[in-house]
C-alpha cells in the first residue's frame, strides 16, 4: 500500500478543511513549497486536489496543479472539477501521472469510458460517500455540497468493466477529523469491486495507516478456495495528520509497509 | 550540454527539470544540428511506440540520436525512449527501433494489469551496478508506467517481476536505458540521473 500525501489547493493556497465543509479551513502556505516539502521527504505519490474546481466545476487551480506535477519527482494524481475530456487530456498530457474524475463519473459514464479506453491506468474514479443514520451509504457530487442519489455499492457495479485504474473511497464524515478511516465501510468497498482501491478520510495516525494496510490481507480469501477476489488496497491518502506534523512523511511510508 | 530531444510527443519537462535539479545543463532540444553537438543525451518517450517512432524519424532527431550513438556520447532513453533504442515493438511492428541494442520490445506477461502503474522493486542482475546503477540502495523501488518491455538480454542491467521477470534498465557502453521513470523516482531515481550526469562530466566513480 503506497502513501498518497494530499494537497487540497483553494485560491491558490494549500488548504485542509473539515469533513467538506468550506468554512472550516486551515492556510497551511504554498501548494508547491508544501509539495515540494512532502516529494522530497520520501512520498512515493502526491494527492493534489483543487478544491475551487471540485466545487464550481472549472479549473481554477490548474496551474498550480501542473506547476507541482512538473516540480516533484514523484508522480502526482490529481483530481478536483475534471469534468471534460479536456480537462483529462490538459493534466494527463500536462505532466500529471493519474487523473480522478468525481462528479463526471457519476453524471456521464460514457465520458468515463471513454477517457479510460484513452488513458489506460491512467484515470481513477473518486467516490465520496456519507453514511446516514440508518447506515446506508450516499455518494456526494460537486464538491460534496450535492447529494449524487447513489449507493456506493451501485456507484461500484456500474464502475465494473469500465477500465477505471482504481477506485479513490473517501468517507466524509471522517476527511479532516483525524478521527480514523471508515475500516468497516472500506472493507465492504473491497469486498464489493475488483477495482484497486485507494482509501481517504479520517487518518490521524501511523496506527490508523497500519490497520489500513492490514485490511487488505483480512479479507475474503481471493483465488482457488476463496469466495471472492482477492482485496486490493492500492492505497490511503493522509492530508491533516500529515501536515500537522503529527507523523513524518517516512514513519507514514514505513507504517504503510510500501509492498506491490 | 545535455540535450533532451524534444520530438513533439508531450511533456518532457520533468526530465529535463530533474538534470537541471542535479546541476545538469539540460535543454529541450528540437534541432538535429543542436544535439549532434551535445555532450549527452537524452531520449524521453511516452505513449505509443510507433507514435514515438513516427515522429523521432519526421523531426529528423532519429539521426542525431544515432549519431550520438556513434560517437559515444553518453545516452539515456527513457520509457519509450528506452524501448526506441531496441530493433522493434510488438506493440507497432511496422515501425522499426532505432536497433543500437539487440532485441525487440515485447508485451507485458498476461495475467497482471496492464499498463503496470506502481512503484516496483529493482532487481539488479549481478555484476552491473557500477554504470546506471552505482550507488542505488537495496532495495530500490522505482515507478513503472508500461505495457510493454525489451527483452531480458545480456545488455540487461535490472529487472522487476511483474507476472514473470521484467527488463527493467539496461547498459551497452555508453548507451543506458530504463524502462521505469527515474525522474519520477524519488531520492532512487534522482541518484540514477546524477550517475548519468557524471558520465556526461567524466566523473570517475
Amino acid at each position: 500500500m503506497d502513501l498518497y500525501p494530499a494537497i487540497d489547493i483553494r485560491d491558490g493556497g494549500a488548504v485542509r478543511l473539515t469533513q467538506g465543509d468550506f468554512g472550516r479551513q486551515r492556510v497551511y502556505g504554498d501548494p508547491l513549497d508544501l509539495a515540494r516539502r512532502l516529494a522530497s521527504g520520501g512520498a512515493p505519490w502526491l494527492h493534489v486536489v483543487d478544491l475551487d474546481a471540485a466545487r464550481r466545476g472549472k479549473p481554477a487551480n490548474r496551474p498550480a496543479v501542473l506547476a507541482i506535477a512538473g516540480a516533484v519527482d514523484v508522480p502526482v494524481q490529481a483530481g478536483g472539477g475534471v469534468r471534460s475530456e479536456a480537462d483529462v487530456v490538459e493534466l494527463l498530457e500536462g505532466g500529471v501521472a493519474r487523473v480522478v474524475l468525481g462528479t463526471v463519473a457519476v453524471e456521464d459514464p460514457e465520458l468515463l469510458a471513454a477517457v479510460a479506453a484513452r488513458y489506460p491506468g491512467r484515470v481513477a474514479v473518486g467516490v465520496d460517500y456519507r453514511r446516514s443514520a440508518d447506515g446506508r451509504t450516499e455518494v456526494a457530487v460537486r464538491g460534496w455540497e450535492e447529494r449524487g442519489g447513489q449507493s456506493v455499492d451501485d456507484l461500484l457495479s456500474r464502475l465494473d468493466g469500465v477500465g477505471a485504474a482504481a477506485v479513490i473511497v473517501t468517507a466524509i464524515d471522517r476527511d479532516g477529523t483525524l478521527a480514523g478511516p471508515d475500516l468497516d465501510g472500506l472493507g465492504a468497498v473491497l469486498d464489493a469491486t475488483t477495482i484497486p482501491v485507494i482509501a481517504s478520510g479520517g487518518v490521524g495516525t501511523v496506527a490508523d495507516l497500519a490497520a489500513l494496510a492490514r485490511l487488505e490481507a483480512a479479507g475474503d480469501p481471493g483465488g482457488p478456495g476463496g469466495r471472492g477476489p482477492a482485496r486490493r488496497l492500492l492505497g490511503a491518502i493522509t492530508g491533516k495528520a500529515l501536515v500537522d506534523g503529527r507523523m513524518t512523511v517516512e514513519e507514514a511510508v514505513a507504517a504503510c509497509a510500501r509492498s506491490v | 550540454m545535455i540535450a533532451v530531444l524534444d520530438y513533439g510527443i508531450g511533456n518532457l519537462r520533468s526530465a529535463e527539470k530533474a538534470l537541471q535539479h542535479l546541476g545538469a545543463d539540460a535543454r529541450l532540444v528540437d534541432d538535429p544540428d543542436l544535439a549532434a553537438g551535445a555532450d549527452g543525451v537524452v531520449l524521453p518517450g511516452v505513449g505509443a511506440f510507433g507514435r514515438c517512432a513516427e515522429a523521432l524519424r519526421s523531426t529528423g532527431l532519429d539521426r542525431a540520436a544515432s549519431s550520438a550513438v556513434e560517437r559515444g556520447v553518453p545516452f539515456l532513453g527513457i520509457c519509450i525512449g528506452f524501448q526506441l533504442l531496441y530493433e522493434g515493438s510488438e506493440e507497432d511492428p511496422s515501425h522499426p527501433g532505432l536497433a543500437v541494442l539487440p532485441g525487440v520490445v515485447r508485451r507485458l506477461p498476461p495475467g497482471v494489469k496492464h499498463p503496470q502503474m506502481q512503484w516496483n522493486r529493482l532487481e539488479p542482475v549481478p555484476g552491473t551496478g557500477d554504470g546506471l546503477l552505482a550507488g542505488v540502495p537495496d532495495p530500490a523501488w522505482v515507478y513503472f508506467v508500461h505495457s510493454y518491455a525489451p527483452d531480458v538480454t545480456a545488455d540487461t542491467s535490472s529487472t522487476c517481476e511483474y507476472g514473470g521477470t521484467v527488463t527493467a534498465s539496461a547498459e551497452r557502453g555508453t548507451v543506458w536505458g530504463t524502462q521505469f521513470h527515474p525522474e519520477k523516482s524519488g531520492t532512487v531515481g534522482l541518484g540514477i540521473l546524477a550517475n548519468f550526469v557524471d558520465a556526461v562530466h567524466g566523473v570517475e566513480r
